[in-house]
């Protein structure tokens, strides 16, 4: 691979590397407002600007500048060389650049960094972006000095609402283009656009246009400062009290790779961010992805119930080996759910083995919330997170549909299922839920199932466990644990392995890490998951935006 | 050396001077283009335009005969001439004359430079206020057409080629060659980022060279004179600057205007002998030598240039005044050619008043994409009104070398330099008048931008 320095250090690149792009590979960060791994390099911030040190037969490009001789009482000429933006910058090799060792470099960083917060309000304690604003970091890494121009700064829009999701600060603004050319170039509607000149520029909506659609939020994200910010998060927390899980987005078949922002002291989640990954969702998020943080809170079932009387999970244990016990050995039918984690479903599969005593014809459906929209950016048709995964375990599965006819058929008179949610919201399917004598429900959310269910056992969500799911792509991808359980919540395998302790079975496992061990990793797997892209973690992607 | 012509000028004041039958009869009008496209291949028109040493007028002062060798036959994009007439330096007022007394010069040189080029089609990018010089475009590009001389078959040549004149909204920036460029495609008037040059993506992606309007208006006269020839008019000419040129003379001084002369006046010539002195015969104070973003020379100036290898040495110790205004004299000088056209001050213009009136200029003119322009201009003009005010302290004095230093050479295009340049040039040369206004000694509302008559109002 060829090599250029970087303040003396090798860095290796490859063709059509940038500079900066060539150094976060390395994990060197070259400071920078306007530059965004996945977007077009407008070098307009004038953060990232290098030396070049000219090649041997070339003379630097000099510029004449004065300096202040107090002793003279006079200025003195001087000159600088011409320093190069690193984003624009294509590496080339053999070259010789200097970022943190070049006075000059260090003087244009501190000189832009003034610049930029000239006419800033600087209102920092009721800014949301406190705390994670890249103004506030590069004061301090390369400015530390206190404001020279002591005048009114200039006044330009305030709290302007670009559309329903997302509000405008045009003083906070550092004109970095971000969102503009987020709209424009990911989400394919450049609905916003620069107006004004110089100082007075500002970020506006197309004339008779609000920012909307399924990508808003993701030009707050890209914001590196808090000139966007969402409806949603705004006034809601400090960062700083937040903490980030890894999590996988479970809107959707795509998987997108996200951060789980939660508040440890109240045991909830604030938002979803996008966490890099090249292979998934590159950078981006849709707005349905991103607002499904709430789903760790809304429409949670937390207690176990009863007929819809609220027990301890003991009681409810007991009542479904007493509903069970009298079960026809071929008439329970077995629902998997692709809205719930691989290792959950895992492990109803294995109860439904060994409730069956090895019967190689087993009863086993699959659930999940229906179709939706889709498009060619993110968001897939398939609103499961785990589709592959159900696939993946048990590929013999029947659709959710041939369940209801079964029973109508009377065919299945006892349901094991994990899941609330049915594909179809259909009167006709309750009226045909509500025929069988027991249907034992193991669900994080409510849905049709847990509506009609005999017995419910409370599941944690995605956001309180560790869980793998399978995304369109067969690629696995470990969500991490946020959140505390919440009421009598356990994971659904805890759940599911005590149902088969009180049925008098031998579960195989009592850890998460006895499902993992048992989990065959399929013939899929190497093939699916991209040249150094490990499975279920993000990928070594470039640069983490912001 | 003063050696006034009139290869471009000499049309200009005669009735219907800009009339394709004037242009014929006097100034051997469409001789240069017939004779190119008839006779000459494309390379041998490049090789030929860079012995004419025709330094850009638009102030870079580029070599235009190299920049034409850098366009490249592109395997499927068709290539474009692009002429910037978006004049809109302060201080400069050359190409409206051209424009407006002698379009046909910018017509037949759109279609010597297409031919060179490899282009069909010119487009000439023309400041929206200028309806006059709009309207003279049109005509004689309606003028050549009907002729034969413009359209499929130019001078029976198969070489097609159209000009158009493209209205800008009159924005200064957009005479920024790639800030034109997306104008030019209906695009918000904002420098791009170099690479790619205009010759290898300008126009609508397409190899552009784009040439400042005087530039391709001198091209029928090289051609007609042989362009060696017309290098040697000049008496820089061995400094690679050649042939005849138009300066400019405006400010204080009794007869303003714009005067055709051969390359290597001297600013003595052109304010006294050209300009007819000083408005009420005062003293020179200070000039800006060619448009305002180029730094200001006081009359006292004397050229500092003891190296004999420097082309200034020969005027080592001389006044700048004495200095030919050259490309490659002036850049030597700390200062630039630029336009061409000076911008002279008497005695009793206040420097700082001078000083203020440009940042005006610059903070109003900036586009605001990249970060030191857009806020240190805003802050320079700051500066500068407190100064005008009275309540500029001597920190924010000392603190005005360090913002435009922090412009110098950080932006995307030539403006940053432009804003800092001249605020730099007037803190190194007039520092003591910029201190008696911290210190209370001179006020605002004294100070006097214009002398004599004007000056009383």
């Amino acid at each position: 691979m060829p090599t250029f320095k970087l303040d003396g250090k090798e860095i290796p690149f490859e063709p059509g590397d940038s500079i900066i792009r060539a150094a976060a590979r390395q994990g060197i960060e070259i400071p920078h407002y306007c530059y965004h791994p996945g977007l077009s390099v407008p070098a307009n911030c004038r953060m990232c600007l290098v030396e070049v040190k000219p090649a041997a037969n070339q003379r630097a490009m000099m510029l004449d500048i004065v300096e202040w001789d107090a002793a003279l009482g006079d200025y003195r000429p001087v000159q600088k060389p011409k320093l190069q933006p690193s984003c624009q910058l294509p590496a080339v090799e053999g070259q010789e650049v200097l970022s943190d060792t070049s006075k000059h470099v260090l003087e244009a960083r501190a000189d832009v960094q003034e610049f930029l917060l000239l006419n800033h309000p600087v209102d920092c304690p009721i800014c949301d972006q406190a705390g994670e604003c890249k103004l506030q970091d590069y004061w301090l890494d390369h400015q530390k000095t206190q404001k020279r121009m002591r005048d009114e700064p200039v006044h330009k829009p305030k709290a302007v609402v670009f559309g329903p999701t997302i509000v405008y600060d045009a003083e906070r603004c550092v004109m970095c283009t971000r969102c503009i050319r987020f709209m424009d170039e990911v989400a394919k509607d450049p609905v916003l656009d620069m107006r004004e000149r110089g100082n007075l520029n500002e970020v506006f909506v197309a004339p008779g246009r609000q920012l909307e659609g399924h990508y808003t939020f993701m030009t707050e994200h890209v914001c590196p400062v808090g000139a966007l910010t969402t409806k949603d998060f705004r006034f809601k927390a400090r960062v700083w009290f937040l903490r980030s899980a890894k999590s996988v987005c479970q809107g959707c078949a795509t998987g997108c790779n996200a951060h789980l922002d939660y508040d440890p002291r109240y045991n909830k989640a604030y938002r979803y961010r996008p966490r890099d990954n090249e292979a998934v969702n590159k950078y981006w998020m849709c707005d349905g992805g991103m607002l499904s943080y709430r789903a760790a809170h809304v429409g949670r079932v937390t207690a176990a119930k009863v007929k819809n009387k609220k027990v301890a999970n003991d009681a409810a244990v007991a009542e479904i080996t007493k509903r069970l016990s009298d079960a026809p050995s071929d008439g329970i039918a077995f629902v998997l759910s692709a809205q719930h984690s691989l290792e959950d479903n895992w492990a109803l599969r294995e109860l439904a083995r060994l409730a069956q005593g090895g019967k190689k014809d087993l009863r086993v459906y699959v659930t999940g919330a229906g179709p939706g929209y889709k498009d060619d950016i993110l968001i897939d048709e398939d609103k499961n997170p785990n589709t592959a995964g159900v696939v993946e375990l048990f590929p013999t599965l029947r659709p959710f549909p041939q369940l209801i006819d079964e029973i109508r058929a009377g065919k299945v008179s006892h349901v094991v299922a994990l899941g609330g949610v049915t594909p179809r919201n259909d009167p006709e399917d309750a009226t045909a839920l509500a025929m069988v004598s027991t249907l034992i429900v193991v669900a994080a959310h409510e849905g049709a199932l847990t509506e009609a269910a005999h017995v419910v056992l409370p599941a944690t969500s995605w956001a309180e466990h560790s869980g793998t799911y399978v995304n369109r792509q067969s690629l696995r991808q470990r969500s991490d644990k946020a959140l505390e359980p919440q009421g009598a919540s356990r994971p659904a395998w805890e759940q599911l392995r005590a149902i088969a302790v009180a049925l008098g079975l031998e579960p195989t496992w009592t850890k998460l890490k006895d499902i993992r061990a048992q989990l065959a990793p399929t013939s899929a797997e190497p093939q699916a998951a991209p040249v150094g892209v490990p499975q279920g973690k993000p990928s070594v992607a470039p640069p983490t935006a912001p | 050396m003063l050696k006034q012509t009139n290869y471009l000028t000499k049309v200009y004041g005669l009735p219907e001077g800009w009339t394709l039958a004037t242009y014929e009869r006097e100034a051997r009008g469409y001789q240069a283009a017939r004779k190119v496209l008839t006779t000459m291949s494309p390379a041998d028109v490049v090789n030929e335009a860079k012995k004419a040493n025709i330094r850009g007028r638009g102030g870079a002062g580029f070599p235009m005969g190299v920049k034409w060798s850098f366009m490249r036959p592109h395997p499927t994009k068709p290539a474009y001439l692009v002429i910037n007439a978006d004049e809109g330096e302060p201080g400069t007022h050359k190409d409206r004359t051209l424009m407006e007394l002698n379009p046909h010069a910018c017509v037949e040189g759109c279609i010597i430079g297409c031919y060179a080029i490899g282009a069909h089609a010119a487009y000439i990018y023309v400041r929206d206020e200028l309806h006059l010089s709009k309207a003279r475009l049109w005509g004689a590009i309606k003028e050549a057409k009907a002729k034969g001389y413009l359209g499929k078959n130019p001078f029976g040549k198969d070489y097609p080629v159209e000009v158009y004149v493209h209205t800008g909204a009159g924005a200064y920036i957009c005479g920024e060659e790639t800030s034109l460029l997306n104008s030019l495609e209906g695009k918000r008037g904002e420098p791009r980022l170099k690479p790619p040059f205009p010759a290898q993506a300008g126009a609508f992606g397409c190899p552009t060279t784009v040439n400042n309007l005087e530039t391709i208006a001198a091209v029928p006269t090289a051609f007609n004179l042989g362009c060696e020839e017309f290098s040697k008019l000049s008496s820089i000419h061995h400094l690679n600057d050649g042939g005849v040129r138009l300066f400019g003379v405006n400010g204080h001084v009794k007869k303003p205007g714009v005067y055709e002369c051969c390359v290597g006046l001297t600013l003595r010539e052109l304010i006294y002998d050209l300009g007819g002195g000083l408005l009420d015969d005062k003293a020179l104070h200070s000039v800006i030598p060619g448009g305002s973003s180029t730094p200001v020379l006081r009359a006292e100036d004397v050229v500092h240039a003891p190296d004999e290898k420097s082309p200034l040495h020969a005027w080592h110790g001389k006044s700048v005044l004495d200095v030919p205004l050259g490309v490659d004299t002036f850049r030597n000088m700390g200062t630039m050619l630029g336009t061409c056209c000076a911008t002279v001050m008497a005695e009793g213009t206040d420097p700082v008043a001078c000083f203020h009136n440009l940042m005006q200029f610059y903070r109003h003119e900036s586009c605001g994409q990249c970060t030191p322009c857009r806020e240190g201009s805003g802050w320079l003009l700051r500066i500068a009104e407190k100064l005008m005010d009275g309540t500029c302290s001597m920190d924010e004095l000392n603190t005005l070398h360090d913002v435009a230093n922090g412009i110098m050479g950080n932006t995307i295009c030539a403006f940053g330099e432009g804003t800092a340049m001249p605020a730099l040039g007037y803190l190194k040369k007039f520092r003591k008048e910029f201190e008696a206004y911290v210190k209370g000694e001179r006020k605002g509302k004294d100070a006097r931008l214009a002398v004599g008559a004007w000056g009383q109002s």
